[in-house]
């Protein structure tokens, strides 16, 4: 409570409930324990102590989908793993979010044209909110991606309908 | 002991399935041949692999203990036979063998080595659903990769891609 402590006299807090609530979801964004391919490996370094993922309260990683807020689609999305990974995804309970990591999970990657069982994108089976770049991406890659999430939170209303609700 | 060497004893063991040897060879400006490069193989008879990988184990000489590698190579789309290629390997005398099966593309059936190494049952899973073929006598012949619904055998050189999957688009 950092952030209020003192903020206000006589213990009176006046602020809009969109902005409490997502201050409150944007700082405890819970991934997924789920990791598909080397990507997985440049997840874990961001968890670790150099890159720090729980800096933005974003380190708890669960190990059931039905405590988590985030998916981080971290590596290659075959069909047969696709299909569990669509599972999972409708075992987490809203609001939830996807991160597509890498090259594999946006679009396919470098089995583009000979991955005879390599989904083009983790887009074909779940709505993705955002897409991370590289292959793999760079730990910092993945820290902007949650930042970008984070942003994205940010300006979500609970009043207004969002434009998608999973 | 050297390939020769393994050839020989092969020979005087009278290795049941042994058909000859296949080597590297340099190539050939005179009769155009382009020549191989690779390992030196010896040539058995698919039906009878299983009996032969039973004496390479079981022989005191050879003692081939451990199965490296079953696999198969698809030489061309056009091409009448698949290799049935297989590597052994022998931890206490420190030698290979690479064994090399030609199996007719019309009859892609051959019995399964399991009884004799039991190292070869994810093998021939891989093998079977990557080039079709039916390994006789597998104690669990499902797909170990694909999916149990996959159409087609990947690994084939004539081998189609899928333009859907369960719905979900491959283009």
């Amino acid at each position: 409570m950092g952030l209020l402590q003192n903020q206000f006299d006589e213990n009176v807090l006046t602020t809009r409930v969109d902005w409490l609530l997502n201050w409150a979801r944007l700082s405890s964004i819970w991934p997924m324990t789920f990791g598909l391919a080397c990507c997985a490996i440049e997840m874990m370094a961001v968890g670790a102590a150099h890159h720090d993922l729980d800096r933005f309260g974003a380190g708890a990683f669960r190990a059931t989908p039905r405590q988590a807020d985030l998916m981080i689609v971290a590596g290659t999305v075959n069909f047969k793993m696709g299909e569990r990974v669509k599972r999972l995804y409708d075992q987490m309970p809203s609001p939830k979010y996807v991160i597509a990591m890498g090259a594999c999970a946006t679009g396919g990657g470098p089995y583009y044209k000979y991955g005879y069982t390599v989904m083009k994108g983790v887009d074909r089976i779940i709505p993705v909110d955002v897409y991370i770049a590289g292959c793999p991406p760079r730990p910092e890659a993945l820290l902007e991606g949650l930042m970008k999430l984070q942003e994205k939170l940010r300006n979500s209303s609970v009043i207004r309908k969002p434009a998608r609700t999973a | 002991m050297d390939f020769h060497g393994i050839h020989d004893r092969l020979k005087a063991i009278d290795a049941p399935g042994l058909l000859g040897v296949d080597l590297p060879r340099p190539p050939d400006k005179e009769t155009k041949d382009p020549g191989r490069a690779g390992d030196s193989f010896v040539l058995v008879d698919p039906q009878r692999m299983v009996d032969f990988l039973g004496l390479c184990r079981d022989d005191e000489a050879l003692a081939f203990e451990v199965l490296a590698d079953l696999t198969a190579t698809d030489p061309a789309a056009d091409a009448s036979e698949l290799w049935i290629n297989v590597n052994i390997l022998s931890i206490e005398h420190r030698h290979r063998l690479a064994i090399k099966a030609m199996l007719p593309k019309d009859a892609l059936s051959m019995p399964s080595s399991v009884p004799i190494y039991r190292a070869a049952q994810w093998h021939e899973r891989e093998c079977a659903e990557m080039f079709g073929v039916t390994f006789r006598g597998h104690p669990d012949p499902r797909n170990i990769l694909l999916p149990d619904d996959w159409v087609g055998y990947p690994m084939r050189k004539d081998y189609e891609f899928p333009k859907e999957y369960h719905g979900i688009s491959c283009e």
